[in-house]
Formats: C-alpha cells, sequence, structure tokens
C-alpha cells in the first residue's frame, strides 16, 4: 500500500497554511472594507504560517528526496495553474472594461480593490496547482 | 491497456530486495517504485536503464512496450 510521500504532506501543509489564512480574510472582507494593513497583514500570516507547517512536515518526514515523477507532477500543476491564473486575469480585464463603462467603479479604492482582486487570482491559482497535483499523485501518474 | 508494461516487481521479488531498497538504489522515492510496479507511471529512459542495472538484465527483460494501435489502424 501506498504511503503519503515528503512531497505529498508538503502539499498538504501547503494547502492548510493557505486556508489557515485564507479562508478567515476573506470571510472578514465580504463583510468589511479592505485595507492595506489587512492585505500586508495576510501576506505575513501566510509567510509564518507555510514556515510553521512546512517546518513540522520536514522534521516528520525521513526520506525527503525528490525525483523525476515529483518534478513532472510539479510540472503539470504549474502548467494548469498558469491557465487558471491567465483566464482570470483575462476574465478581470473583461470585467474591469465593463465596470469602467457602466461607472460601477469608486476611483478612490481602485488600488484596493485591485489588490484584493489580484490576491485572489493568486489564491485560486494555487489553489488550482495543489489540487492538480494531489489528483496526479493519488493517481499514480 | 496499451503502452509500456514491466517487469519490475517480479525481477525485485527473485532478489529478495524490497520496493525502498530498490528505490534508494535508484534514486527514486517508494512512491515512484510502486507507481512503475503498478504500470501507472513510465519512468524516464535513463531511470529505466538504472533498473535494468540494478537487475543485471538487458533493459528490453524489464520494459516491453504493447502497441494497442496496430489493430485497431485501418490500411
Amino acid at each position: 500500500m501506498s504511503t503519503l510521500s515528503y512531497q505529498e504532506k508538503s502539499l498538504y501543509g501547503t494547502l492548510a497554511a493557505d486556508l489557515l489564512v485564507y479562508v478567515p480574510y476573506f470571510i472578514y472582507v465580504m463583510h468589511h472594507p479592505t485595507t492595506l494593513t489587512h492585505i500586508v497583514g495576510t501576506i505575513i500570516l501566510l509567510i509564518v504560517a507555510h514556515i510553521m507547517l512546512q517546518s513540522i512536515v520536514a522534521i516528520a518526514s525521513r526520506n525527503r528526496i525528490t525525483d523525476e515523477r515529483d518534478r513532472q507532477i510539479a510540472g503539470l500543476g504549474y502548467r494548469n495553474a498558469y491557465f487558471a491564473l491567465v483566464s482570470m486575469i483575462l476574465l478581470g480585464m473583461g470585467m474591469l472594461w465593463v465596470h469602467s463603462v457602466e461607472g460601477l467603479i469608486n476611483p478612490n479604492h481602485m488600488g484596493l480593490h485591485f489588490l484584493s482582486v489580484f490576491l485572489g487570482m493568486v489564491v485560486i491559482s494555487e489553489l488550482v496547482k495543489i489540487a492538480t497535483q494531489l489528483i496526479a499523485y493519488r493517481r499514480s501518474i | 491497456m496499451g503502452g509500456i508494461r514491466n517487469n519490475v516487481r517480479d525481477l525485485r521479488a527473485a532478489l529478495d530486495m524490497t520496493q525502498q531498497q530498490l528505490a534508494d538504489r535508484i534514486d527514486l522515492t517508494r512512491q515512484t517504485v510502486i507507481a512503475i510496479e503498478g504500470d501507472k507511471y513510465s519512468p524516464s529512459l535513463e531511470t529505466a536503464f538504472r533498473i535494468a542495472n540494478v537487475f543485471g538484465v538487458p533493459l528490453e527483460q524489464v520494459f516491453q512496450y504493447h502497441d494497442d494501435r496496430k489493430g485497431s489502424r485501418k490500411r
């Protein structure tokens, strides 16, 4: 029976760190106006959570080697994440154009709005990458 | 199913070698050896040669290519 490799454990650690930081953040910004402090704080928290969880995974794993299959699966993850990111950027550009034409964008909040939307795109791309890699590992490609 | 098949499991068993021991000899993870033995992952040519070297047999004795498209192709 196959047990989890170091790479899989590391991916679950990354997923846990992402969910731990981003879920509360996005729940908060859905109900409150976002500020630069929130976004910077979220990024700092994310870095701290990643370091802590990856350290735990590294300590708990005996065999930390990476082989050709790991690199192939990582490439697959990055490819899908790239397509997701490009699709969302194109969609975002289209929405920006529509909102500008309709006059729905407040010019005073443009910077923070963009920052928040870009952060959301990065999060979704990251989740696509992790999901692709975990599925690939489970399917044993 | 077409593609590359292998006898890694049988050859490993003949040498009384564990999956981890084989993985260590060819710098792979045990999970990759499991995937190769299950015909779910085709290793690179270099890794295939290294596996054959560990068993001391020619490459074609470890890996065989089955082309299922031959029968279905119209001429």
